[in-house]
């Protein structure tokens, strides 16, 4: 295990460094905006997440197209090393983080308790570039708005066309 | 050596892309109830129109006697006297036998091997057939010369370039269509260049 996470350590600190760059603040900002105008228009802290979902899901069905091109990867074997290329690759090289990777604990699985491999993970962004000028207000914290939920959509797109 | 055609198909199993170079038997366009936008460029059937009024980008290299291109199979559709429109197979008709031929093909090899292994190329004395699969489901099918070496790498050097630029990051293309191709005029002037370029172009 350790061994493949190196290795995928090493593929997307190696395609980062040849991918062409945005400036991190305009792309902060603009996320921000696009939010702002999606609650402007939609009223409705649900319906703003189901949009973000959505526009994500879009995003994630034509970014997998670029991130096989460039990083020339084969079909995972596990659904492990589907989590370790999303954290170290996939996130490396679209947003220079890599979140932190963990798994439930089995028990939390009551319903394959006999599947070898764990079915769910979880990903935990250490430092979130889409939040980096972002301070929510109370009211949308409570009203439930998921500020980054575009990217379970990019995520949710991208191994929908691989499943 | 020279290159014939190449065929794009999606995960729906539909063509989605077609182009030829050298073909050297002639193609239909398909019958009006059957017609695919944005796939490929032939002339569109009229009854009255011969195959050799086609645009004239593909209309070099014919000659009757056609070594053929396409399946072999099909070679008692031609030549038959049916007059000059009737000459050759529908475009949908082909690309069906192309995709037919490379999923039966493949799955024989998977069978064979029991690994998960790719079907790369096969060849007949008159034609050799390359195919490029993504994860994603897109198969990228090129007929050449048979005495070419493998030209996988020229189908992912399409995908990671052409394909990528003037498809995927191309709003207007819509990528999940069951209707329409991805054919626009960007794309296909840069896989044009592309082939052209390559050696064993010519």
């Amino acid at each position: 295990m350790s061994s493949g996470s190196k290795q995928y350590k090493a593929i997307g600190d190696d395609v980062w460094k040849r991918t062409d760059k945005v400036n991190a603040e305009l792309f902060t900002l603009t996320y921000g905006a696009l939010v702002v105008q999606l609650i402007k228009d939609y009223e409705d802290y649900g319906e703003v997440n189901k949009q973000l979902e959505k526009m994500g899901y879009n995003m994630g069905t034509r970014l997998i197209e670029d991130f096989l091109a460039r990083t020339g990867l084969q079909r995972c074997s596990s659904f492990a090393e589907t989590a370790e290329v999303i954290s170290k690759v996939a996130f490396k090289t679209f947003l220079n983080i890599t979140p932190t990777l963990s798994f439930p604990p089995a028990s939390a699985q009551p319903s394959n308790p006999s599947l070898p491999q764990p079915s769910e993970f979880i990903l935990t962004l250490d430092d979130n570039p889409l939040a980096e000028f972002a301070d929510l207000p109370r009211d949308a914290k409570e009203g439930g708005l998921w500020f980054s939920n575009v990217l379970c959509g990019v995520i949710r797109g991208a191994l929908e066309m691989v499943s | 050596m020279t290159i014939f055609s190449l065929y794009i198909f999606d995960r729906h199993c539909d063509c989605i892309y077609y182009q030829d170079w050298n073909r050297t038997r002639p193609l239909r366009a398909p019958s009006t109830t059957n017609f695919k936008p944005g796939v490929h460029r032939l002339a569109p059937a009229q009854p009255s129109q011969t195959a050799g009024t086609r645009e004239s980008i593909f209309s070099s290299g014919f000659s009757s006697g056609g070594i053929g291109t396409g399946i072999t199979k099909a070679g008692n559709a031609m030549g038959s006297g049916a007059g000059a429109s009737q000459r050759g197979l529908p475009f949908d008709e082909e690309a069906k036998l192309v995709y037919g031929v490379v999923l039966s093909l493949r799955n024989m090899v998977k069978k064979l091997s029991g690994r998960d292994e790719p079907l790369t190329s096969y060849s007949t004395p008159h034609y050799k057939l390359h195919l490029y699969e993504t994860l994603t489901g897109y198969r990228f099918v090129l007929l050449s010369d048979p005495s070419s070496d493998s030209l996988r790498f020229v189908l992912r050097q399409l995908y990671t370039g052409a394909f990528l630029e003037y498809v995927v990051r191309n709003p207007l293309i819509d990528m999940d269509s069951r209707t329409e191709g991805i054919d626009n005029d960007q794309f296909r002037s840069a896989v044009d260049r592309h082939m052209k370029s390559l050696s064993v172009f010519s």
